[in-house]
């Protein structure tokens, strides 16, 4: 019975019960979208950061990633890939040569990073053919050729064209130079990378270290982003060697990876943003309609309603409204997002995030956009209602009498 | 047996923006049961201080209330709050019927909080529904209904428990003196048949000349009390 008042007081105010939910639902959609769009600012950082760079997943040597050497190298890298190629969800994989070196171009010279790419993988993987910005991409035979990052160039005043003398320490000990040609330019959209990195063709590359077909790393791409544990975990099985280590992006990026979860204070403001308005929305329509009810709950408890009953009465109907919010806030919050996430808004200014740059952001439907509204609703909706549900519960019985 | 009502110089002094008002000054009263009893009195001679009073509904300042025999200042809160829905029956000027709830839903409201099975609750609002003239009416919302149906209602809830009194604070002065007539009789009526106790207030001359019983108020006392034979 107590349900039943409660349910049938929702549609005797209908404009004011209209404007109570008016309130959640905007607060809802409002927050929904806040949420909406820095889950999709944040997979968009996250998967561009991971795509155009690190890969989704790397595999070393046990060991490297905390201390990168020159001599925990894997090898035969051609079959473990392979392996790796048949693990579901796994798009595409690319092994990489790193070591420190020398670079000089004329009377300049600088500390550079040798990165031997697979060059044919690499564009598959990583897109590396859209990081030249000038010049051209290695061919597919090694032919001593060089491609420096865009900061690097710019320090050694080299261009397209020019040589690059490279002196290393090969894994036999010995002092190792050569010579190459600078066929391009490449800009990775991380200043720090591209300060240091001269890429070679990846047989070059084991040439001049004299790794013997063996590289260092090998990164992974996935088709979806959030399955990276999964296959993390399934690519550990396939290779299943424990001189190997493989590792998600969480861990191989420890650091980004912290400060991406330290950022995300999008769903505190969100939160926010619904208290708020709730709360001016909803208190004062309640308060209005436990006034003009005074003489109605005095009646139920001259005739032994309990004052806890009564509360209830105040608190479930406004639980009802904000549930009835919650579904229309929810089918605006995802349509909105879904929209967003097809069509994205123009920034004004481009902005950069860890080194990448964005022009035009995103929404994503994601549940959290839709859950974290919810219950914000819902708890705060609640907790405004407490108060007038209180009142209400206190009203004296003798208020029944009185005429007017 | 018990008288229904007992009480023992009931004082109630109203505290209202600094000057305390004297609303009861010591009322002396016992009702027996079956009585059919009009209280009467001028305009604040506290009439509905004193039905609060003896219903629980408000604290005597001093003096003592006995209800069916219970001593009421020493019942709190919960147990109170089922007194009252167990023992008394409440009719009020205003109707007071909840709005949201059909003719059925207001009858059986109580017999719900008593947790009375539902088929015998049906039962029970069908059979007192049709004592008060208003068979068929049950799925009926209370707006839908005239003043004097409602009141008709709301008398059918104030007795379908069956409590020992029924307290109805200026039933007829918001009806016509015809339908209000009507309504005294079937209240006498149902009074003779049940052996419930009714006490009610009014200023009604045509009401009082239904009443046995006539307790006349001024100023927080009771100036005469007398009983008549019908
Ligand atoms: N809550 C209150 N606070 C202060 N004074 C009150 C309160 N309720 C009643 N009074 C005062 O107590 C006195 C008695 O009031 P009461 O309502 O009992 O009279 P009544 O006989 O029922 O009058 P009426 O015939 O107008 O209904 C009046 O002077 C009234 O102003
Ligand atoms: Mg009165």
């Amino acid at each position: 019975m107590m349900l039943k008042i409660a349910f049938r007081n929702i549609f005797r105010q209908k404009r004011r019960t209209v404007l109570t939910a008016l309130a959640m639902i905007v607060g809802f959609t409002l927050s929904s979208v806040f949420i909406g769009w820095s889950d999709g600012a944040y997979s968009d950082i996250i998967s561009m950061f991971t795509r155009n760079r690190i890969g989704h997943i790397q595999v070393h040597h046990t060991g490297y990633l905390d201390k990168p050497s020159l001599y925990d190298v894997i090898d035969s890298y051609e079959s473990i890939g392979e392996k790796i190629a048949g693990v579901e969800g796994v798009e595409a994989w690319t092994p990489r040569i790193y070591s420190a070196g020398l670079g000089s171009v004329g009377d300049k010279t600088m500390g550079v990073q040798i990165i031997g790419v697979d060059v044919g993988r690499e564009v598959r993987a990583t897109r590396f053919d859209q990081k030249i910005t000038s010049g051209a991409i290695f061919s597919e035979t090694a032919a001593r050729e060089a491609i420096l990052g865009v900061g690097l160039a710019r320090i050694l005043k080299a261009d397209v064209g020019g040589k690059i003398v490279l002196v290393t320490q090969g894994t036999d000990g010995a002092i190792a130079n050569d010579l190459y040609t600078i066929i391009g330019i490449a800009e990775s959209g991380d200043k720090a990378t591209d300060r240091m990195a001269c890429y070679l063709h990846i047989d070059d590359a084991q040439d001049l270290l004299v790794l013997d077909g063996r590289v260092h790393e090998i990164a992974v791409l996935v088709e979806v982003l959030d399955r990276v544990p999964k296959i993390t975990a399934a690519i550990e099985i396939q290779i299943d060697d424990t001189t190997l280590e493989v590792s998600p992006w969480q861990v191989v990026a420890k650091s980004f990876y912290r400060a991406m979860q330290a950022d995300r204070q999008g769903d505190l403001i969100g939160r926010m943003i619904i208290m708020l308005i709730v709360a001016i929305g909803v208190l004062n329509t309640v308060l209005m309609s436990v006034l003009e009810r005074t003489r109605e709950y005095g009646v139920l408890k001259a005739m032994g309603t309990k004052p806890r009953q009564i509360f209830g009465v105040v608190v479930i109907e406004v639980a009802f409204i904000a549930l009835g919010s919650i579904v229309i806030g929810a089918l605006f919050g995802a349509s909105l997002n879904y929209l967003l996430s097809i069509y994205g808004i123009s920034l004004p200014q481009e902005f950069s995030y860890g080194g990448i740059v964005f022009q035009t952001m995103y929404a994503a439907v994601t549940v959290r956009s839709l859950a974290i509204p919810a219950v914000t609703v819902l708890v705060s909706a609640i907790l405004v209602s407490l108060f007038p549900a209180i009142r209400a519960a206190r009203i004296a019985p003798a208020a029944a009498m009185r005429a007017h | 047996m018990a008288p229904v009502i007992a009480t023992e110089e009931v004082t109630k002094v109203y505290s209202g923006d600094g000057v305390p008002v004297h609303a009861l000054r010591g009322i002396d009263l016992i009702i027996e049961r079956g009585e059919f009893t009009a209280l009467v009195g001028p305009s604040g001679s506290g009439k509905t201080t004193f039905l609060n009073i003896i219903s629980g509904l408000d604290t005597p300042t001093d003096g003592k209330v006995w209800l069916n025999g219970k001593f009421l200042s020493r019942m709190g809160g919960n147990a109170l709050s089922d007194f009252r829905r167990d023992n008394i029956g409440f009719v009020f000027q205003a109707y007071n019927l909840i709005p949201v709830l059909t003719v059925e839903e207001n009858i059986e409201y109580i017999m719900l909080l008593q947790k009375v099975p539902k088929s015998e609750r049906h039962e029970r609002v069908l059979a007192i529904l049709e004592e008060v003239g208003l068979s068929g009416m049950a799925s009926r919302n209370p707006p839908q209904l005239s003043g004097g149906q409602q009141q008709r209602v709301a008398i059918a809830r104030a007795m379908v428990s069956q409590p020992a009194i029924i307290l109805a604070d200026e039933p007829t002065a918001n009806l016509d003196s015809k339908i209000g007539a009507d309504l005294l009789d079937m209240m006498y009526r149902l009074n003779t048949q049940t052996g419930m106790t009714f006490i009610f207030s009014t200023h009604d001359p045509m009401v009082m000349a239904r009443a046995r019983r006539l307790i006349m108020l001024k100023d927080g006392q009771i100036e005469r009390d007398e009983v008549r034979s019908p």
